[in-house]
């Protein structure tokens, strides 16, 4: 899922590193992250939304061909 | 949520222009501290395998077997009173689409193997030796305990 999780963490002078520990995740989870390998839970992109104080979808962009049925 | 992350949210101003430190976590959840703590884990575990092998060469086999089970201990109590996380969301799906994965590839074996061998030996092309029905048998119940496994999870999710 397409993010801009870089530019935010890069924005705000942290490295991987920094985010992962703030977030009890590993390295390399960020890193799959940001490079739209790795989708997280919603626990995970709730605090990652949090943490750069936004709303997910400011965060990750699903790009959904989908809408819901209308009556 | 944890209280480190809790803590580090915090910290964070609107439309953030924070500065590493105030990200700054204890060092226990720093990454550094994982790896540490991993090495601390799997160090039991690799010493345990090297001495099974040691104990095998000398003909120690009982002894061999004790400290690659110590090992193995050594391994499951660093897991469970490490004070970080040394898994996280990423390796459990990893690890469960590697699962899945390895389930395919027994599957393949199971539905294609094992009828095609008896199909072979009771044309009199082979004859299957031992191993044939022990490994059939050893997937059977490899599958018995992935399905009691899902059924569990089924009643619980």
């Amino acid at each position: 899922m397409r993010n801009d999780v870089r530019e935010r963490r890069e924005a705000a002078g942290l490295s991987q590193g920094d985010l992962a520990a703030a977030l009890e995740v590993s390295r390399q989870t960020v890193n799959a992250i940001e490079r739209d390998r790795y989708d997280p839970s919603v626990e995970l992109a709730f605090k990652l939304a949090r943490f750069f104080d936004c709303h997910i979808e400011e965060l990750f962009d699903p790009d959904l061909d989908w809408e819901p049925p209308r009556e | 949520m944890s209280v480190t992350v809790k803590r580090a949210l915090h910290t964070v101003p609107a439309r953030f222009t924070p500065s590493i430190s105030e990200h700054t976590t204890s060092a226990t959840t720093r990454p550094s501290s994982r790896k540490r703590y991993e090495r601390i884990a799997y160090g039991p575990l690799g010493a345990g395998v090297l001495a099974l092998w040691i104990g095998i060469a000398l003909d120690r086999f009982v002894l061999g077997v004790a400290l690659y089970w110590a090992g193995g201990l050594g391994l499951g109590l660093v897991q469970r009173f490490s004070p970080v996380e040394l898994y996280d969301e990423r390796d459990t799906t990893i690890e469960r689409k590697a699962s899945q994965n390895t389930m395919n590839g027994f599957a393949y074996v199971s539905v294609l193997g094992t009828p095609g061998g008896l199909a072979l030996q009771g044309s009199g092309v082979v004859t299957l030796p031992g191993e044939f029905y022990g490994a059939t048998w050893t997937l059977f119940g490899g599958f018995v305990a992935f399905g009691a496994s899902v059924l569990y999870y089924k009643r619980r999710t």
